[in-house]
């Protein structure tokens, strides 16, 4: 029986600083990758679209990945903070997935010519965005809460597979999507980047960290909120 | 475990036979899905390997979905679930003993399917043992897939659309393996084929056990 909603780590006060490092963070890299940032020399000013394109995809893999996390949790110690935790992760990395697909047909349009090609690192994130749709949806619709926990749980651990496939496609099968630039395996990959668009990624990538990190907080707030109510009705 | 699986795979073939409308919708669902898709590409189109890999695996793919959902609609029309959890032993065996049974079912539609497919479609596989060899491994690879999804969504509303939502993306690496591993074998090339058929080997190891492993805490 679930009594309690606390936290199984120390508690730690993150609002509201999560939320304005985030926004300043955002600010600086939106600044760096539309002004500051060199233009390609052979793509122009499209490239700068990897800006929100790489960050939304690495986040989308981090959020899937705590999902993993998480349900390992709620399988292990039925602590509903845990479930909390995946449920927040889920929908965020869900959000993610579907900003990164978008961003990437914006850059592919004038890019490869198309909005969309059955290109294998394309295609696993479909498969992927379809996959913790499908994780949601089975949470929505199961009603006793450690039942929806428990087969959440089980889902998240085997959905995270998917991972690791959509990042290793563009080394595993023919693709047109270029190769990892920074998570390069030994002697493979494409050249890696200018100093300044590399400093001006990883400023993206951190300040979508701290929207992540920002989102899961209050996102995880609402959940257990209603955790509680759950247990207070139940007693 | 053992004894339990079988027991509960006995109990799914003997529930099959007495009333075979699971087989009986999956064989006809697979010969018609075969049959449509082959008019879809035109028949210039359909005899090409890949095309006609591609035309049966994914009509065996819906019929792993439709056989394991209709199994577990099975047992909680007849309240039948509650009695197999009673069993004693452990929840795995029911898994277990499901995979058994249905993979029984699945190979039987797809040995009907494939040669429906054949005769369809004038195909003349130039290596029939890795045609067939694919094919027993691509059901083993689809099935513990299909039945974890199954039992992740008993009792949930709105099942017969989260199954299938569920399992096809989970799927799509298995579906891609046959499809090529079968393609190869029917144009010749043993090495892809063979290489294809070990990557079916390992998705079936190790989606069978992870569902042993983890699926038993969601049966209830």
């Amino acid at each position: 029986m679930i009594e309690t909603t606390a936290s199984p780590f120390p508690q730690v006060r993150l609002r509201p600083w999560l939320g304005i490092v985030a926004a300043a963070l955002s600010i600086l890299a939106m600044w760096m990758g539309l002004v500051w940032a060199p233009t390609d020399a052979v793509q122009g000013d499209v490239y700068r679209v990897i800006y929100v394109h790489v960050p939304t995809a690495w986040l989308a893999y981090l959020a899937f990945v705590v999902v993993f996390l998480a349900s390992i949790g709620w399988l292990w110690t039925r602590r509903p903070w845990f479930d909390a935790l995946a449920v927040a992760s889920a929908e965020i990395g869900v959000l993610f997935t579907g900003l990164f697909i978008v961003a990437g047909s914006i850059w592919a349009k004038p890019t490869w010519g198309v909005w969309w090609t059955w290109d294998p690192r394309l295609v696993t994130t479909a498969v992927m965005f379809v996959m913790y749709v499908g994780y949601l949806l089975l949470r929505s619709l199961s009603s006793d809460f450690e039942r929806r926990a428990t087969r959440a749980a089980i889902l998240g651990i085997v959905a995270v597979v998917d991972v690791p496939i959509v990042h290793l496609s563009v080394l595993w099968m023919n693709s047109q999507h270029q190769l990892p630039t920074v998570l390069r395996p030994p002697g493979g990959g494409s050249p890696s980047m200018d100093p300044a668009m590399s400093l001006t990624l990883v400023v993206s990538v951190l300040a979508f960290t701290f929207v992540y990190l920002a989102l899961i907080v209050e996102r995880m707030d609402l959940e257990r909120a209603r955790q509680q109510r759950i247990i207070e009705a139940r007693s | 475990m053992i004894a339990r699986a079988s027991l509960v795979a006995l109990r799914e073939l003997f529930a099959e036979r007495n009333q075979p409308d699971g087989l009986a919708a999956a064989l006809t669902f697979t010969a018609t899905l075969v049959l449509l898709e082959s008019l879809a590409f035109g028949p210039g189109r359909a005899t090409q390997p890949d095309v006609a890999s591609g035309v049966f695996w994914i009509a065996i793919l819906f019929a792993s979905v439709l056989i394991s959902t209709r199994s577990f609609d099975r047992d909680l029309e007849d309240d039948a679930i509650d009695a197999i959890i009673a069993l004693p032993g452990g929840r795995e065996a029911i898994y277990a003993g499901k995979m058994a049974a249905l993979g029984i079912v699945l190979a039987l539609v797809a040995l009907v399917a494939g040669v429906f497919a054949i005769f369809l479609l004038d195909l003349e596989p130039a290596l029939p043992w890795h045609v067939a060899l694919v094919g027993v491994m691509g059901v083993l690879a689809l099935l513990p897939v299909s039945v974890f999804t199954s039992v992740l969504a008993l009792r949930v509303r709105a099942r017969v659309a989260v199954v299938p939502i569920l399992t096809f993306p989970l799927l799509v690496p298995q579906l891609v393996a046959a499809t090529q591993g079968m393609s190869a074998a029917l144009s010749g090339a043993s090495a892809e084929a063979l290489g294809w058929t070990g990557l079916l080997a390992a998705f079936a190891l190790v989606y069978t056990v992870l569902g042993l492993t983890i699926v038993p805490a969601a049966i209830e």
